[in-house]
Formats: structure tokens, C-alpha cells, sequence
């Protein structure tokens, strides 16, 4: 009778995991080999034919060795993250920053929306720039193996980067004010958050990410299209 | 006989599809999956666990080790919510897939 542990054993003697692991794969592996082995012979097939019948099912050993050895592979969750959201989500940041800075030094005069106390301030050029750097940050973001939303918080990142940064301008604000003594207006305080939540996170977060959504459609439907090529 | 390259990109609906029906080993998914597709999809040890693996890694299904009723023991493989939320989609783009198909063969022999 054949020593499926010891057989399994010989063949991927060269699975570099740790030992636990490579334990564990063994005795997977072993215990299928059994289970067929034995299903073979209960169809009536002579000792010999069933062992060979069994052998069948695996080619190459190396190639099954090399394809669990993949397969295990881990990545570090931090590294994932670093390629599919930090990395690209900076970039973002750093080029829709810096051409923003440089259209300011260079004169470019904003556009301005509305009247009253509600003016909304907008970089035409900046703003028609904002779809492409979305874009060029979800593409990193797939490029690195990221999902839909990774993808999409990638493209959008500079204005979450706003999102925050206004987040804690307001309290901060709020609390020297108070410590100085200067009375708060709350309509004041209203306005410049709409005023400024509409021209420096909403319009250039929707400019963002149509970008970063368009990238994303783009590489579903190739990752779609080649996993249908090869099947 | 369905050819290797469409094979291997039926291979995890196929499994996901198995497992929706409860926990099962190795063995018995290639049983069920080869039972259940009249021989159509047959999974050899070499092709399964690669990519049962795999598919444990992004989280789809997850493996524990179980004793049978015959003592022997053996890893079953549980869809996970990710699985399950995975399997919705992938039935629709196979779906999608086939009905292309299908009107591309009706177009061809027309």
C-alpha cells in the first residue's frame, strides 16, 4: 500500500513556508491523495491502476510546489496600503498643491462665484487639472492592487486632506477666540464653511474623483476583458 | 468538453458556488463540482489548491480543520461574507459572458 504522507512528503520537500504551514499543506494534500485513491479502488480498480489513476491528478510536482508557493504569498498589510492608498494619495496631493501654488505665484486670478457674503472662489485652470491628477492617483491605486474604494479615496485624497485640515482649523479657531475674549459669529462661521466646503472640497472632490472613477471603470472592464481572454 | 482557458475562469464561481451549500474538504468540492457539471469542469489536486488558496488569501473562503465521522481529518473550506459578497457579481459577469455568447452564435449562423 502506497505511503501517501511519506509520498506527498518526498515531492514538495522543497516548500519553503514555515513548518506549521508546510504541515498543514502536506496533510491537505495526503488526505485528498487518500480519498481518491481509495474512491478508485471502491470503483474496482486494481491496486496498480488506482495508484496511477491518483498520480494522475498531479503533472508536475515542482509546478504544484511553485503554484502553492504563490499562492501563500503574503503581503504585508502595510505595504498593501502604502501602494494602493498612501503612496498614490500623496502624489495627488503634492501635484494638485503644487500646480495650485505655482498658478498663484505665476498671477493667475480665481474666478469669482456669487455675490454677497457667499463668494466662491475657483481656479478655472486648477479645477480642469483636478480630473486628470484623480486619475493619475487611481491608477497607481490599481496598479498597486487596490479595490474600488481604495481606488476612489486614492483620487480623492486631496480634498480629504482639506476635509481634515478644515476640520481642525475651525475648532482651533473657535478656542483662540475664545480665549482671547473676541465674541464668535456663528453666521460668520457658517458662511466661510459653506463658502469654502463649496470651492476647496466639493467641486474639486467631484473633479477628483471623475477622474479617479473613470480610471477605475476603465481598468474593471480590462481586468474583466483579460480574465475572460484567458478564461 | 469545455476547453482549459474558459476552465480556469469558471474555477472560482465554481467553488464559491459549492461552498454557498455548506462547508466541505478539497475532495468533496472536486466530487460535487465534477458531479454537478456532468464531468464538464473536473478540478485535479494540482488546480484546486493553488487556488483554494488563493482564494483563502483575499479573504473568500476560510479553511479549519475537522474530524470526520471516520476519524480521519480534514480541512473544510467556508464561504466568508467576503465570498458570498463576491459571488453575486462574479454570477453576473458569467451570466453576461454566456448571453454575449449566446447572441454571438445566433448572429454567427445566421
Amino acid at each position: 500500500m502506497t505511503d501517501w504522507q511519506e509520498f506527498v512528503r518526498q515531492r514538495l520537500s522543497g516548500l519553503a513556508l514555515d513548518a506549521g504551514e508546510k504541515e498543514e499543506i502536506l496533510a491537505e494534500l495526503t488526505a485528498h491523495l487518500e480519498e481518491s485513491y481509495e474512491a478508485f479502488c471502491k470503483e474496482g480498480l486494481p491496486q496498480r491502476e488506482a495508484v496511477q489513476r491518483t498520480l494522475v491528478q498531479v503533472a508536475d510536482w515542482q509546478d504544484l510546489q511553485r503554484e502553492i508557493l504563490i499562492s501563500r504569498r503574503r503581503e504585508q498589510p502595510m505595504k498593501k496600503r502604502l501602494h494602493q492608498l498612501w503612496i498614490p494619495g500623496f502624489l495627488t496631493l503634492m501635484i494638485s498643491t503644487i500646480f495650485l501654488m505655482g498658478l498663484q505665484m505665476l498671477g493667475f486670478q480665481p474666478s469669482i462665484v456669487g455675490n454677497g457674503q457667499i463668494t466662491v472662489l475657483f481656479y478655472a485652470p486648477w479645477l480642469a487639472s483636478l480630473p486628470f491628477v484623480g486619475a493619475l492617483g487611481a491608477y497607481l491605486s490599481v496598479r498597486g492592487g487596490g479595490l474600488r474604494g481604495t481606488v476612489l479615496l486614492a483620487s480623492v485624497f486631496p480634498v480629504l486632506a482639506l476635509t481634515a485640515a478644515f476640520l481642525l482649523m475651525f475648532p482651533i479657531g473657535f478656542l483662540i477666540e475664545r480665549v482671547i475674549g473676541s465674541p464668535v459669529d456663528f453666521g460668520i462661521v457658517a458662511t466661510a464653511i459653506l463658502r469654502d466646503g463649496i470651492g476647496w472640497i466639493l467641486v474639486p472632490g467631484v473633479a477628483l474623483s471623475a477622474g479617479g472613477f473613470l480610471v477605475h471603470l476603465l481598468f474593471s472592464r480590462r481586468s474583466w476583458s483579460k480574465e475572460l481572454a484567458i478564461g | 468538453m469545455i476547453g482549459t482557458g474558459i476552465k480556469r475562469g469558471t474555477a472560482e464561481l465554481a467553488v464559491l458556488s459549492v461552498l454557498e451549500g455548506g462547508a466541505m474538504h478539497g475532495y468533496e468540492m472536486a466530487r460535487r463540482i465534477e458531479q454537478q457539471t456532468k464531468g464538464a469542469l473536473r478540478f485535479t489536486l494540482a488546480a484546486l489548491y493553488p487556488m483554494l488558496y488563493r482564494m483563502e488569501q483575499r479573504g473568500w473562503i476560510r479553511g479549519a480543520w475537522e474530524t470526520s465521522s471516520n476519524g480521519r481529518r480534514k480541512r473544510c473550506y467556508r464561504l466568508t461574507p467576503a465570498g458570498r459578497k463576491k459571488l453575486s457579481p462574479l454570477r453576473s459577469e458569467w451570466a453576461e459572458l454566456f448571453r454575449a455568447l449566446q447572441r454571438l452564435t445566433k448572429v454567427s449562423h445566421d
